[in-house]
């Protein structure tokens, strides 16, 4: 359903990404692993044109557009297709809970209001937010607020949702309620990509996990080919520093 | 004569004549923001997003602008723009009276294009304030460029644009006193004239004081108010 291909991205002489190519099937939960900088990020950013990828490909089930030279219009055609949810979540910060969700589909997708805000309700009830429907965003905790953009990226109803590092900036205890809503997504068949540093998220969920390192996918396959069996030594090396309970290294 | 040290009589007589002032100034004020604020705006953005030639012509202009008192703008262009016009009609055979314009018109110009100077870098400032990621996550979910400043960025702008955007109408409403210097039926003027006649000079220059710290009192207050309206989302922060 979602097929990338050979993406390349450069930030002067940093080449980034180099021949990316990425396939993702409908109702298919992606988690893509690495160490920083492996381009990771940069990867779901291009894909949704956050960043212009230097050169690329990209096709939504019918619609193939060049992540290069997109026109504007397919570019707003992409992104009905895709949703985004931030590491820093990215609240419109002068909107209310559910007129962050609204906004999109309002203003984005022309749907008439007391539509959009019937579908903007049920998005926060899933994500367990029925009592935050008119609360700022400086007025909810951080695990409050990421479910908010995650209800905002399910209400749109896309192809696929990309989470970037949807956890990372959370204090820990917040961690849980966030990856349980992404789970019960899940669960409903939403397709997703995600990229994360939460192991047993991606051993619970992915239906495929690929692992990333210096700008090329290293390895990918089911969880248990990854973090069982991982045929590359990058691979070994990054899950024994992440895994919890290995300890290689001396104090 | 009266020999005592204040004309009483004068001083209250004059006030209203000052206050009689207040709205030519006032206009002036709010058709110069109308005119400054797109314009401000649109050369804070191409500052911003550095775009090329609009760029570099802006910062010329606000050093330009900053570098040079109001009163020398006001009779340069008071003297070069007639020059110019006069040039032009006369070129195209215009017959248009140019020296008998209401100074009104010049008022209009000169303080536009010194407050637009001021307010793109109020809004420049205000800009930055905006994170990066507001931008982003509104063309996430579907939005525009425009649709994107006019819904989120512009309103989250706004508020903290707000200080000193106060600051500036304020710095304007008195700059209109300068008004006085090519015959702007302005506070200043009408009181100064008033005063000409029996050389009541102090009082017409009290009166002028007091009608100038209640009109920009009022519109502190007024910005105060406004601002604290826009910034609800924030006001209510830390529950």
């Amino acid at each position: 359903m979602l097929d990338i291909q050979n993406v390349h991205k450069s930030f002067g002489k940093n080449e980034i990404l180099k021949g990316v190519n990425l396939t993702v099937d409908k109702g298919d939960v992606v988690v893509i692993l690495g160490p920083s900088g492996s381009g990771k990020t940069t990867l779901l950013r291009c894909i949704n044109f956050l960043e212009r990828a230097d050169q690329g490909t990209a096709k939504f089930g019918e619609l193939t557009v060049d992540l290069h030279s997109a026109s504007k219009k397919e570019v707003l055609d992409v992104r009905k297709r895709s949703a985004f949810v931030f590491q820093n979540y990215n609240l419109f910060n002068n909107k209310t809970a559910i007129e962050n969700v609204a906004e999109g589909l309002i203003v984005g997708r022309k749907i008439p209001k007391v539509e959009a805000y019937k579908i903007a309700r049920e998005a926060l009830d899933k994500v367990g937010l029925s009592e935050k429907y008119d609360s700022y965003p400086s007025q909810l905790s951080g695990g409050q607020q990421q479910r908010v953009g995650i209800a905002r990226a399910v209400a749109l109803n896309p192809d696929v949702i990309l989470f970037d590092e949807p956890t990372s900036a959370l204090d820990p205890e917040l961690v849980g309620e966030v990856l349980e809503v992404m789970k019960e997504i899940a669960r409903e068949g939403t397709t997703m990509i995600v990229v994360t540093h939460e192991m047993q998220f991606a051993k619970d969920v992915a239906k495929k996990v690929i692992f990333m390192d210096g700008g090329n996918i290293v390895e990918e396959g089911t969880p248990h080919e990854i973090f069982v069996t991982p045929k590359e030594e990058r691979t070994r090396r990054f899950l024994r520093r992440v895994l919890p309970g290995e300890y290689d290294f001396q104090i | 004569m009266d020999s005592s040290f204040i004309n009483m009589e004068f001083l209250i007589d004059t006030f209203f004549v000052a206050l009689s002032g207040v709205p030519i100034a006032l206009l002036v004020t709010v058709v110069a923001l109308l005119i400054a604020m797109p314009i401000g705006f649109f050369l804070a953005l191409s500052r911003i997003t550095e775009v090329p030639i609009v760029n570099g012509f802006t910062k010329v202009y606000v050093s330009f602008v900053r570098g040079t008192p109001i009163i020398i703008q006001i009779f340069v262009l008071y003297s070069i723009l007639p020059l110019i016009l006069a040039g032009i009609f006369e070129r195209y055979n215009i017959d248009f009276p140019i020296y008998d314009v209401n100074p009104l018109w010049y008022a209009f110009i000169i303080f536009s294009f010194n407050t637009a100077a001021v307010l793109v870098e109020v809004f420049r400032s205000a800009l930055k304030t905006v994170h990066a990621g507001q931008l982003e996550a509104a063309y996430s979910v579907g939005l525009t460029t425009a649709q994107a400043y006019r819904r989120i960025v512009i309103p989250q702008m706004l508020v903290s644009a707000m200080p000193n955007l106060c600051t500036a109408t304020i710095n304007l409403i008195k700059a209109t006193s300068l008004g006085y210097a090519i015959s702007l039926q302005e506070i200043t003027l009408k009181a100064k004239v008033a005063a000409n006649v029996g050389y009541n000079y102090l009082e017409a220059y009290i009166d002028i004081f007091i009608v100038y710290l209640i009109l920009c009192i009022t519109v502190e207050y007024l910005f105060k108010v406004f601002e604290k309206r826009l910034s609800r989302y924030k006001a209510v922060a830390t529950a």
